[in-house]
């Protein structure tokens, strides 16, 4: 056993009670904020010495000096000559700790008095209620990184039930942004949740998406790891490496050439797939995209109507000129067109209950989403879509929506999710657990604001998520703006480093001022922990993530620029068909116009044909080569009879 | 040497617990204050002394004193002593005195607890057996089986004249056995340290009690109290004139029972605008060949320790903060 290393002390001004109190040590000792200690009483109760653990939260200093201006008269003013004073003054180490856990937990008393020692790996473990979640036969010890003090290395493990349900779940981070401590933790969290999930739970994976920058571009890729970090995955149990299983999805550019992607690069692109829908994807959705203030009740009622009767259905009308099968917004866009001559035809103000305003209202919003989403939504109703179904286990799935517009953001997360969550609830998606990491959750679920259907999606997760596997982990950088029901419904909450403004909010009221100082000045690799079996937040440090860092990836994997048509097809197929050139793309296409090549590639693309020249050629129409037109050959005038009078 | 009255202490409930025990009769003092001073003291005097720096006594300018100054001394020695009266036979004072004594080293510019000998803490009833004639053999007996040491206040002096039952004359005598107590501790730890000799020991009083402490060169006595001033008529004058960083030429204070030691009164601290004592202390020295450079060099060593001020003690014009940390430490183990 270590050697104490201070003792406990309680006055009548400041007592110790069952949840804090006070000691004090050496002035070299190796104690901290955030430090775990011991306390082993003197006194047995009930026949058993008491042991308590807790960790400090507030640090004092001072002297036997009752005022500062004996100081300033023993130097005669000059702090220079404090230097030469024969003796340092008394000097004390004082500190509170907050209680983790006592032993015996009954009855509860203040702590009493006796020796602190510096807590060991088992006693954190003690400490932290974790020896209840790694003891044999549970084993849901997720290590989330490790706790450094005085010499103690103890990993502090996440307890699986806790974090991915079905006892509590989801994960909150927050922290400032440029340290890139919220992604990196997030990427070592899913490394560390990949490796340590116990098979028994069932199957895991991931969907990311990435909403700002390259960092989550490059997740298959190695990254740097220095010494001291490969040390830290030891200790953790976790191999260095990046992510064996990952699919990237990223809608078009608006030109629809190549995909919007920081992940463009060429020599990337076997593992992203594009991410195109239709209208009768979209449809489902047309509420996030349209404006709650335009689109009224009869509005509504009218795109319902369209929904259930139009899409993908034979349509007649008497007021049609001809009979519709909607299957693209091109469809959509002539049965509006053929609906609205009709009416003008008869003269009428109304059709089927719809008034005309209400169709030209709703004509103009819809037919405008294909060009607001352009690149994800297609006219032609292509569909390219992330495998809801089958869905692998330890797989990270990244959406890429960095690149688009807001709107787009908010239909692929409406949608992805939903379908998630649909496919969870029928047990079909492929995997038992799905963890969905969103960033920016102070512009997607803010505290105020308009109620958006997205904020309205993550409140759903946050609140339900768990009960169907599904966990929300979200980041932000000032949780105090993030909707409460969003952080509140974390079971776990990891922060970085933090602004002070955020920490000066009501939220951060039950930290002590030393440890809000502490989370001010984190480095980069270190968080505090909240975690539900843990009285009080813990410091970690977790290794940097083993995959590629988002600036290094797009330095060596530079974003792909504006490309020609053939060159954006030869880089789409030939993933799937090494043996495509670009002579033999341009050869091919150059008969055909934009449209056909892209719907071709599309098709193509989606398929994954065995024959991808084959099938890429089979998407279009025959075209006869023109042949040069023949001369007519003259015919031979015939000779004036002899006895012509107007012969010559 | 602090002095200190206080309500009871722990060990004090104890020992008042078995004399209620023992001695039937005895009235409790509320608190278990003193309703008389319990410093005896000595009325001020004038004495002179035989100057061994030069024909008459001069103030001397300290050389060498710079800020940089550094100090040789390597411990400091203090006692403490309390004197509670908890409670009265009759008017007879049954008093519980505390003593106690440490040697604090310095090691990197902290004060540590010397570990050759530990610090020590006395404690003793002070009773007037003479006159308690209720408090049987046996009664004595079983206090002194619970650890309790007992010291008549009621003996008769050198002139085999035994004190009258005034309380205050035993309150007295109580308090000057207390005081003497905590003399011997004080000297006994004293020697021990010039015995091993291990570095300059600044001892809180005089050295002369002891002829082994007193002719130590490891021992330097610095008093603060005056009562007794060894100088008159112009000596007099030229040490109440002392100004800051000066000394007095060194004399031999050699009283009658005690040994013969090497002393001057030296001025720490600017007097002006404060009493003539302010800031003046004396310090004695074993004899020694060159007692003005020996003056010099202990001097330098006083005022450097100085700094840090010993504030709030009221006392801090002429305590070295060595000393308070003594009395700081003592006050929080006895």
């Amino acid at each position: 056993m270590s050697e104490a290393l201070g003792r406990v002390v309680a006055t009548e001004r400041k007592p110790n009670t069952p949840h804090e109190f006070h000691f004090w040590t050496a002035i070299d000792s190796p104690v901290g904020i955030g430090t775990i200690v011991r306390v082993d009483g003197a006194q047995p109760i009930d026949g058993q010495i008491p042991h308590i653990y807790g960790i400090i939260v507030e640090g004092f200093s001072y002297t036997d000096l009752q005022s500062p201006m004996h100081d300033v008269l023993g130097h005669d003013g000059l702090p220079t000559s404090a230097g030469f004073a024969a003796t340092e003054r008394a000097e004390i180490r004082l500190y509170t700790a907050a209680v983790l856990r006592q032993i015996p937990e009954e009855p509860l008393q203040p702590v009493p008095m006796g020796q602190v020692f510096l807590a060991e790996e088992e006693d954190v473990q003690v400490a932290l209620r974790m020896d209840s979640y790694l003891k044999e036969g549970a084993a849901t010890g997720i290590p989330v990184g490790v706790y450094r003090a005085g010499g103690t290395d103890a990993v502090i493990y996440l307890d699986a039930d806790f974090l991915l349900g079905p006892e509590a779940a989801h994960l909150n981070i927050t922290g400032v942004s440029g340290l890139a401590t919220k992604t990196s933790a997030v990427e070592w969290l899913l490394s560390s949740l990949f490796t340590h999930f116990p098979e028994e739970k069932g199957s895991i994976a991931a969907v990311c998406f990435n909403v700002k920058g390259p960092d989550l571009c490059y997740l298959d890729k190695p990254g740097r790891i220095e010494d001291t970090d490969k040390t830290l995955y030891e200790k953790l149990g976790v191999d260095p490496k990046p992510f064996e299983s990952v699919q990237y999805f990223a809608p078009y550019t608006a030109k629809g050439l190549s995909l919007n992607t920081f992940r463009n690069n060429e020599a990337l692109l076997d593992n992203v797939v594009p991410l195109t829908w239709g209208l009768r994807e979209v449809l489902q959705f047309a509420e996030v995209l349209l404006n709650k203030d335009d689109v009224d009740a009869k509005a509504d009622a009218l795109i319902d109507f369209i929904t259930q009767n139009v899409i993908d259905k034979e349509f007649s009308d008497p007021l049609l000129s001809k009979k519709h099968r909607v299957q693209s917004f091109a469809d959509l866009e002539a049965w509006f067109r053929d609906v609205l001559q009709g009416m003008e035809k008869k003269d009428g103000e109304s059709w089927r209950t719809h008034h005309v305003a209400t169709i030209r209202k709703v004509r103009n919003r819809l037919s405008n989403i294909s060009t607001r989403c352009a690149g994800l939504v297609t006219d032609s109703g292509a569909v390219s879509d992330l495998p809801f179904g089958s869905f692998a286990d330890r797989t990270v799935y990244v959406v890429d929506v960095a690149n688009l517009e807001e709107d787009a953001q908010d239909l692929i997360f409406a949608r992805i999710v939903s379908k998630l969550r649909e496919h969870l609830e029928r047990r079909d998606l492929g995997v038992k657990h799905l963890v969905v990491f969103v960033d920016e959750l102070n512009k997607y679920a803010p505290g105020d604001g308009a109620d958006t259907y997205v904020r309205k999606m993550l409140l759903d997760i946050a609140e339900r998520g768990r009960y169907l596997g599904l966990v929300l982990f979200s980041a932000q950088q000032f949780r105090s703006q993030v909707h409460r029901r969003v952080v509140g419904n974390s079971g776990t909450a990891l922060f970085g480093r933090m602004d002070p403004d955020e920490l000066s909010t009501p939220g951060y009221t039950v930290l002590s001022p030393a440890t809000k100082t502490k989370l001010a000045t984190l480095e980069k690799g270190q968080l505090m922990i909240r975690h539900p079996h843990f009285t009080q937040p813990i410091f970690v440090r977790f290794p940097r993530p083993s995959v590629m860092q988002g600036r290094e990836g797009a330095e060596r994997y530079p974003q792909a620029g504006e490309i020609g048509l053939d060159v954006a097809v030869l880089r789409s197929l030939r993933p799937l068909d090494p043996g495509i050139t670009l002579p033999w793309v341009q050869d091919l296409i150059a008969l055909y116009t934009e449209d056909e090549i892209i719907r071709a590639r599309n098709a193509t693309l989606l398929a994954r044909p065995e024959n991808v020249k084959a099938y890429f050629t089979a998407q279009f129409r025959k075209v006869i080569p023109a042949q040069p037109a023949a001369r007519p050959m003259a015919t031979t005038i015939k000779s004036a009879p002899e006895n012509d009078p107007y012969g010559f | 040497m602090l002095v200190s009255n206080s309500g009871p202490d722990a060990a004090s409930r104890a020992a008042l617990r078995l004399l209620v025990d023992k001695l039937p009769g005895l009235n409790l003092i509320e608190g278990g204050g003193s309703s008389e001073p319990p410093i005896a003291s000595d009325p001020p005097v004038l004495r002179s002394a035989q100057i061994v720096e030069g024909a008459a006594l001069r103030a001397i300018k300290v050389a060498g004193v710079t800020r940089a100054t550094t100090s040789g001394f390597g411990a400091f020695l203090d006692g403490t002593q309390k004197v509670q009266v908890i409670a009265h036979s009759l008017g007879l004072p049954v008093v519980i005195g505390t003593i106690s004594a440490a040697v604090r080293v310095r090691v990197n510019k902290r004060l540590v607890t010397w570990g050759h000998q530990p610090p020590r803490v006395e404690r003793a009833i002070y009773l007037p057996l003479r006159y308690l004639t209720q408090l049987s053999g046996d009664a004595i007996a079983a206090i002194v089986a619970a650890q309790w040491r007992i010291i008549d206040t009621s003996t008769a002096d050198r002139n085999g004249e035994y004190p009258s039952q005034h309380p205050a004359v035993l309150l007295d005598r109580a308090v000057r056995a207390v005081d003497q107590q905590r003399e011997e501790l004080e000297d006994r730890l004293a020697q021990a340290w010039c015995a091993i000799g291990e570095s300059p020991l600044f001892i809180d009083g005089g050295i002369s009690r002891t002829p082994d402490v007193a002719a130590s060169t490891c021992a330097v006595g610095v008093i603060k109290s005056h009562r007794t001033l060894y100088v008159e008529g112009e000596s007099l004058k030229v040490v109440m004139g002392l100004q800051k960083g000066e000394r007095s030429s060194v004399f031999r204070v050699s009283p009658r029972s005690r040994s013969s030691v090497l002393s001057w009164y030296l001025r720490q601290r600017s007097a002006e605008g404060r009493d003539a004592l302010w800031g003046l202390v004396r310090v004695e020295v074993a004899e020694c060949d060159r007692p003005g450079e020996r003056a010099d060099e202990i001097s330098r060593w006083v005022l450097a320790e100085t700094s840090p001020l010993a504030l709030p003690d009221g006392r801090w014009d002429k305590m070295s903060y060595g000393i308070r940390d003594c009395e700081e430490f003592l006050r929080a183990i006895s």
